[in-house]
């Protein structure tokens, strides 16, 4: 956590600002620090130790935003870096064509640190290496299997947020996670398999999350996958019902939801990078999104989660927030800013990926809400359709509406029973028309929270760790297919 | 304001001087940049980042550690190289690190990379030029969004065998996206010489192809002849570099080279190379190893021609390092990042009319090259500008469309490659960057539209 030297270079750089004559000031401190192992068949591929400090000043001077940041955390670091941010302003509101309003929030002092039971940075490193090792051992045990990859990564974010309006607000964030992945060679078809997710899947919580997760129990069926895709016939390609896992749920929550519910989207501020949205603010409160089993909220507050805070980086507070209710567009991820421009109060989603971004709108846990039954209840009520697990690939359009996603693995469901494997399975859409297809989402048994550690927005662009939970769903007259 | 090679130098040589490993290499990249966003009338984002990164890798009793700080102070130095070693005393098969700390063999080319002016434009100056392209497009009845980015680097390695290398960098971008309704048109230009940047180039542009775009229709599904601008054609050969250019990718199989080499993939008409020392991309002379960014030709005449390797990579093949090493706490293998494509005869003017029958593509959204990385298959979505060409003429707008399309089949098909080369590069970043020039392309695969 901040050092009582930090707070006090925090707030003497608040005062400063306040001398300065600011409108409003926030300032910043952030420490980071980051631990990757990597090994591969077999062999320590990598281990590296990062950690990064900074410190983050936004001023609302003369109705206009400026932004500094440095990587020199003194008191003349942050005078420097206040009169940057300052300049900034300055030349901005020259010429700006109104003032910067912001919906009002009432500064608090807190604190906040990740429910934790065994701190990730104080297990010895061979102890974590022994764990990738040994899953590394099961998923490389097959001739066909060319490279068996295990991976673990901790996070410590520490975070002290200081405002001229008085509030001052210290968090601390550990993440934990990995992945294991096996692929499988022979003659010219390659295919990989992976678990628990493609790619890093993190939760905010501490070594018993990556012990939990049981590599070493799950490497065998993850080998056996990836040889067995190898022999798989394609995907076929047609109309038809899919059901998709969770690990696929939740990209498909992600681009479809996610992304276009971002307030800054819609409001066109992400027009000459990411995009704008077709979740315009005329749609809020009656647009048909999907039909009535979908209810997916935004949830900073649910344990475990990657986008779980105590307050967002203006220092408003986590909340739940429902954003598709019974298939309605009813709200979107705001900040203050964008929240007071629709007339509407900030949902507290406004974070940066580090001290030296500015914080934008992001997703905080988009989680699909739970249905009722099981997988199997889906399965068995599927007379003939597809069932794919594990994002492989991922494209939509600018505005969110067209989206084509491929998985690592599917299955063919015939007469209410799991049939073969298929390989390369990918399938498309228009996001309304496929929520609103919705024909069963399983229950809280099976509904699981995954953290992804790459969500990309901004310019320049900032990497986010945000979180998705979903149960395994299914959806009808889908238009899949594999290789065009 | 560059902290200059002294500083810079001088602090990694103590360190590797000081260090107490068998070999150690530090790297920093040093940043000062300003980004201004603007839509709907407004600068909406305004920020300065001052930022810098250390890498420290060491070999040690036969074993490497890599940590990262963001510090230069001594002391962080020191702690990123305690903890590099402590990572290197971890157990585990011995093996001889695949680094040098020595001088390269190659001589470093020198480049011009820094252009004061780049970085001295005034904030001010900067803030009214974006304005007047606000009001213009206002006047013109168009939106305008956009962002503009200005700012300097340092690259610095030192080696305790007595490596060194130095180099600094200034790097600019201007983005516009001209908006009506739901029409929309771009145009971009990244930039080490803030005096090369076309304003009013760009701003016709952006304006032209909005404009262009007005109502567009669906089309119906399937193969169609097109025009790629440079842009949609960037993004293509970045993906090719992501999933099959780099040393790791052809070790593990899942790259269109493999087992390839020396094949026809593509057609005649294609080469792609990378060279960090072209003075028409975003020139960079060395990578973080040190090691002098060798030109590598990857395809030539549709030939799969070379790879490029770090040195891990290239201790695996038996070859040298062609200075393609990512940072060092990242572990995707090299990556050829200053890629060139080769220029054609056709003059760009009159590839509409070569073509006659197809659609003009402006650029790619959200391109994905997962789906088959052995065939280079994937897919994404035209945007800001897709237009139905007939009898070499522009004909209308139709609404953005998907494209699932194996690019190897694609570069096979060409018909046409224009004589003239763009830079596109992202200015954010500032280290990577594609020149090259446009393409026609028959029998280009779309499988969707959007609404």
């Amino acid at each position: 956590m901040a050092s009582p030297k930090i707070q006090h270079l925090l707030t003497e750089s608040c005062k400063f600002l306040k001398r300065r004559g600011v409108d409003y000031a926030d300032v910043r401190w952030v420490e980071q620090l980051h631990e990757e192992l990597v090994v591969q068949n077999l062999q320590l591929q990598h281990v590296s130790h990062s950690t990064s400090e900074g410190v983050s000043i936004r001023v609302l001077y003369r109705g206009a935003w400026g932004h500094a940041s440095c990587c020199r955390v003194d008191g003349e670091g942050l005078k420097q870096t206040a009169e940057k941010a300052i300049e900034m302003a300055r030349a901005v509101a020259l010429d700006a064509p109104g003032k910067v309003k912001l919906h009002p929030v009432p500064p608090v002092q807190a604190r906040y640190r990740s429910p934790l039971e065994v701190d990730p940075f104080q297990v010895e490193m061979q102890k974590k290496l022994d764990y990738l090792m040994w899953a590394c051992q099961i998923l490389k045990d097959h001739s066909h299997i060319k490279t068996a990859t295990a991976m673990l990564e901790f996070f410590r974010t520490d975070k002290l947020f200081c405002s001229t309006d008085g509030a001052l607000i210290e968090q601390q964030v550990t993440e934990s996670g990995g992945t294991i992945e096996a692929t499988a060679a022979l003659d010219h078809e390659v295919q990989k398999r992976s678990f628990p997710s493609n790619g890093s899947c993190l939760a905010q919580a501490g070594y018993e999350y990556v012990k939990g997760l049981d590599f070493v129990g799950e490497a065998a069926r993850i080998r056996k996958e990836a040889v067995a895709l190898l022999r798989a016939k394609e995907c076929p390609s047609g109309t038809t019902t899919v059901l998709l896992m969770p690990d696929q749920m939740i990209l498909q929550i992600h681009e479809s939801c996610g992304h276009p519910v971002e307030l800054d989207r819609a409001l066109g501020l992400e027009l000459s990078f990411a995009g704008g949205s077709f979740l315009t603010p005329d749609l809020l409160g009656k647009f048909r999104y999907g039909n009535k089993r979908v209810n997916i909220t935004a949830d900073a507050t649910v344990p475990l989660g990657c986008g779980t805070f105590a307050y967002d980086d203006e220092g408003v507070p986590a909340q739940r927030v429902p954003i598709i209710r019974e298939g309605i567009f009813v709200e979107y991820l705001s900040s203050r800013e964008s929240a007071a421009a629709i007339g509407r109060t900030s949902s507290g989603a406004m974070r940066a990926d580090g001290w030296n971004s500015i914080p934008i709108v992001r997703m905080t846990n988009v989680n699909l809400e739970p249905g009722e039954g099981t997988l199997q209840d889906l399965i068995r009520d599927t007379k003939k359709g597809i069932l794919m697990a594990t994002n492989k690939s991922w494209s939509i359009d600018d505005r969110r509406l067209n989206f084509q996603f491929g998985a690592e693995i599917a299955w063919e469901i015939k007469n209410g029973k799991i049939g073969q494997i298929y390989k390369n399975p990918v399938y498309t859409g228009i996001t309304p028309e496929f929520w609103g297809s919705c024909s069963g989402v399983a229950g809280p048994k099976e509904w699981k929270l995954y953290g992804v550690p790459n969500c990309a927005k901004g310019e320049p662009v900032q990497i986010m760790h945000v979180g998705h939970g979903a149960a395994p769903a299914r959806f009808e007259k889908v238009q899949v297919g594999g290789k065009r | 304001m560059l902290l200059g090679e002294s500083r810079l130098v001088g602090a990694l040589k103590q360190a590797a001087r000081e260090s107490p490993a068998d070999q150690t290499l530090l790297a920093v990249q040093r940043e000062g940049r300003t980004t201004l966003r603007f839509a709907n009338g407004r600068i909406h984002q305004n920020l300065h980042e001052e930022e810098v990164t250390v890498w420290v890798k060491v070999a040690h009793g036969g074993r490497a550690g890599v940590a990262t700080t963001s510090s230069l102070k001594h002391s962080s130095l020191e702690k990123a190289l305690e903890a590099a070693i402590a990572i290197a005393h971890l157990s585990g098969k011995a093996t001889v690190p695949a680094f040098s700390a020595s001088p390269p063999d190659q001589p470093t080319p020198r480049l011009t990379t820094y252009f004061p002016e780049t970085v001295h434009r005034s904030l001010t100056e900067i803030v009214r030029l974006l304005r007047s392209l606000s009001n213009r497009s206002q006047k013109a009845g168009l939106g305008l969004a956009g962002s503009f980015v200005q700012g300097e680097s340092e690259l610095a390695v030192a080696g305790s065998q007595g490596l060194v290398q130095y180099q600094p960098f200034s790097v600019g971008g201007l983005r516009l996206v001209a908006t009506k309704g739901k029409s929309s048109g771009f145009a971009a230009q990244a930039f080490r010489d803030i005096n090369t940047l076309e304003t009013e180039a760009l701003l016709e542009r952006a304006l032209d192809f909005c404009r262009r775009n007005k109502d567009p229709r669906p089309l119906r599904l399937g193969k169609y002849d097109v025009l790629l601008e440079p842009e949609a054609v960037a993004e293509l050969v970045e993906w090719l570099s992501a999933i099959g250019f780099g040393a790791k990718q052809v070790q593990e199989r899942t790259s269109f080279m493999t087992g390839r080499m020396g094949d026809r993939i593509m057609g005649k008409s294609i080469s792609i190379y990378d060279d960090g020392s072209d003075p028409r991309g975003l020139a960079v002379p060395f990578d973080l190893e040190g090691i002098p960014k060798q030109r590598v030709d990857l395809i030539v005449e549709g030939k799969a021609e070379g790879i490029v390797y770090d040195s891990q990579h290239g201790k695996i093949y038996h070859r040298p390092s062609t200075g393609h090493a990512l940072p060092y706490d990242e572990f995707e293998g090299p990556l050829a990042s200053n890629l060139l494509m080769a220029p054609g005869q056709a003059p760009r003017g009159e590839m509409l009319k070569r073509m006659g029958k197809g659609l003009w593509i402006t650029r790619f959204h959200y391109v994905s090259g997962l789906l088959n990385t052995q065939e280079a298959l994937m897919t994404g979505l035209t945007r800001d500008g897709t237009f139905v060409v007939k009898k070499g003429k522009v004909a209308g707008a139709v609404k953005n469309l998907r494209f699932t399309q194996s690019i190897l089949e694609a570069f096979s098909n060409v018909l046409a490659v224009s004589r003239e080369q763009h830079l596109i590069g992202d200015p954010a970043q500032g280290f990577s960057s594609v020149v090259t020039p446009a393409l026609l392309i028959k029998d280009f695969t779309f499988t969707g539209q959007t609404t």
